[in-house]
Parts: structure tokens; sequence; C-alpha cells
């Protein structure tokens, strides 16, 4: 009875877990998003317009934009995707700024529909800026 | 007598400590990139660390309630699990309304964020457990068990962010190395971590007055011999009820 009592919401708990860890994600994966080089590496497996996560940097200079959407692209340093993002950006969207995108490959373009800001772990006012390592 | 001379002590500091908290946070300089919107984050940061520490406490208490057999640990612990479970509400209510202004989402499925809503879910069901067994020692046992279990999930609520891709930014603060932050934001958030730390020794004290005063209402119950459902039900005098 004392055993059955915690074994019960036990294996609930490992029912959800084992459910997050086989069909979680929009990856089918727990991987919360792709970079740039490996949603290049896996462009066949992201056919047929199948969609996923892809996070980058905004790279500098590359911003143009409509009123109703904006392209730009992305980069981790190794590999540059180019991006064509339908609505309007959120506030916080600039260049350099590190963006998560939901959408699927449209030939060599990834084109979202969702932008969500990967705010950065730093917290510093305008005026107090650390020193940028070179 | 000398109890109830402390706690108006400890409610006050508490209390005072918030005020002062609370105009840090006001005051604090603004943020370069998010405006005022990073000033959730003094509220956000202590409640978290308020879910882990109550979380903790919770552990310590099961451990020793099981050691020593003696109530005023499951007093503890289960006062500890409701201040937590509150704390743990505030920082996904909060997380919630940052979420949406910067990153543009209330919600999304990422696992700091998922994490987190499983820790509130269990301690909320840790709760729920204890209403379900009547037997005060019963109850003692099996929360322990339940109080000590659960807080494996703290360090995956904690190392998220580190283990797996997240939305949710790395720690600033509890990580190796300096706390990436300005020096005066960084000085009202530990004003207010210690402010929040003041609050929680408050209400768990006084929840813990309310743990003992259920005890105490319980055993007089208990102890009593009147049958459990009292006078109201007695059984059939008739035998011929039966044949009907």
């Amino acid at each position: 009875m004392r055993l059955r009592s915690l074994v019960v919401p036990g294996v609930g708990i490992a029912a959800v877990l084992a459910g997050t860890l086989s069909f979680g994600g929009l990856n089918g994966s727990l991987v919360y998003y792709l970079t740039p080089t490996e949603a290049v590496a896996q462009q066949a497996d992201f056919a047929d317009e199948r969609r996923f996560r892809l996070a980058g940097f905004v790279t500098p200079g590359s911003v143009t934009g409509s009123a109703d959407a904006v392209r730009f692209s992305v980069t981790d340093e190794a590999t540059t995707v180019d991006v064509l993002h339908a609505g309007a950006p959120p506030q916080l969207f600039q260049e350099g700024i590190e963006v998560v995108l939901e959408g699927s490959w449209r030939g060599s373009t990834f084109t979202s529909d969702t932008m969500l800001i990967k705010h950065d772990e730093e917290y510093y006012p305008p005026e107090d800026l650390p020193e940028e390592p070179a | 007598m000398t109890t109830s001379n402390r706690r108006p002590l400890i409610d006050v500091a508490a209390a005072s400590l918030l005020l002062t908290g609370f105009a840090g946070a006001l005051l604090a300089p603004t943020d370069r990139l998010q405006g005022d919107l990073q000033r959730l984050m003094y509220v956000h940061v202590p409640s978290a660390w308020l879910a882990y520490l109550s979380f903790a406490v919770t552990l310590v208490a099961s451990v020793a309630r099981l050691r020593t057999r003696r109530d005023r640990w499951d007093d503890l612990a289960v006062s500890s699990v409701e201040v937590g479970v509150f704390f743990t509400a505030l920082t996904l209510a909060t997380g919630s309304l940052w979420g949406k202004p910067v990153w543009g989402v209330w919600w999304t499925w990422d696992p700091r964020l998922v994490t987190t809503a499983l820790l509130f879910l269990v301690y909320l069901a840790y709760l729920g457990v204890r209403r379900g067994i009547v037997d005060p020692d019963v109850r003692a046992r099996r929360s322990a068990i339940l109080g000590i279990i659960a807080f494996v999930q703290i360090p995956i609520v904690h190392m998220s962010v580190v283990w797996w891709r997240t939305l949710h930014q790395p720690p600033t603060v509890l990580k190796p190395g300096q706390p990436s932050m300005d020096t005066a934001m960084l000085g009202v958030l530990l004003l207010n971590v210690v402010a929040f730390t003041a609050t929680y020794a408050a209400l768990v004290r006084r929840r813990v007055d309310i743990a003992r005063a259920e005890a105490a209402a319980e055993d007089a119950l208990l102890s009593d011999d009147s049958p459990l459902a009292g006078d109201a039900v007695t059984a059939p005098t008739h035998v011929e009820v039966l044949d009907v």
C-alpha cells in the first residue's frame, strides 16, 4: 500500500518524461533549436517544409524589411543562413542579437513565422559596458 | 510568550527589507537592452531562489523526520513546501510576464520552463497527497519520502539551462567565475534575495504555528474514544429491515 502510493505517481512522471524524450519538441527530439551549421547539414531531413527551430545571431548589415516581412541572415560564425520572416519582428530585434526562429526550409532560405529573442545573461546600464574581449 | 515576542521582530525585519528592496529595484540602473523590463528580475530571481531554499529545507526536515520520528520536522517540511509552491508560482508568473515583451511569447516548451512547471506540479501533488492520508504518522512518513525524492528536481531545474539548449538565459550569478552584471544591479538583486529570504522565514514561522495547532486539534480528535461518525449513525436495531 505504502509502496503503491509512490509507484503510481512515479510511473506517471516516468511516462511523461519518456513521452517528451521520444516525441517532444518541433525537431522530434529534445533539442530546442538547431544551429545554422546543423540546419544546413540536416537540410535533407527537414525537406517538405517540415518545421523546426533555428537559432543564430543576426548578421550585422543583413537586415532589410518592409512592414509585414523582414529579410536578414543568422550566423553561428561557421555558417550563415538567409531568413525570410513573415510578420513584424519583436521590439528587441536588432543586428547582432541572438534569435530563435520557427519555420521551415524553402530552397536555401529559411522561412519563419515566429521569432523569439534569445536574451543573454548579461545585464548592464548603457553607459557602463564591460570591456569587450577583442 | 517568548515566541510571540520574537515573531513581530522577524515580521518587521522582513517587511522593511522588502520595502528597501522594492525601492532599490526602482532606483537601480536601467538595462541597456531591456530597459525597465529588466526590473522584473528583482522579483523573479529571488522567487526562484526561495523555491530552491524552501525545497532544500523540506529535504533536510524530511530526512530529520525519518530519523528522529519527531513531528515538528514534519510541520517544518509541509510549511516549507507551501511557501515554496507559492514562490515557484510567482517565478513562473513573473517569468511569463517578462517573456512576452522580451522573448515574444508568454510560454514556450523550453527545458527550463518545463522543468520549473513540473517542479511546481510535483510539490503541489505533495500537498495533495497529504490531504488523502488520515493517520498523522503514516502521512508524515510518506510525505518525508516524497520530500526527499522530489528534491532531485532542484539540480535539474538549475542546470537545465547548461545541460540543454534553451531559450532561457544561463545563470548570471550562480555560476563559476564573475557575475556578468553591473555592480549596482547585483547589489539590488542580492538585497532582494536577503529580503525574500527574511520573508520566507517569517511565513514559514507562522505556517509552523498553524501546523502545530492543527496537530493539536487532530490529536484531541483522535484520542477521543467516540466513534468516527459520532452518534448520528447507529447500527440498525431491527433485523427485519434486511428482509425488505
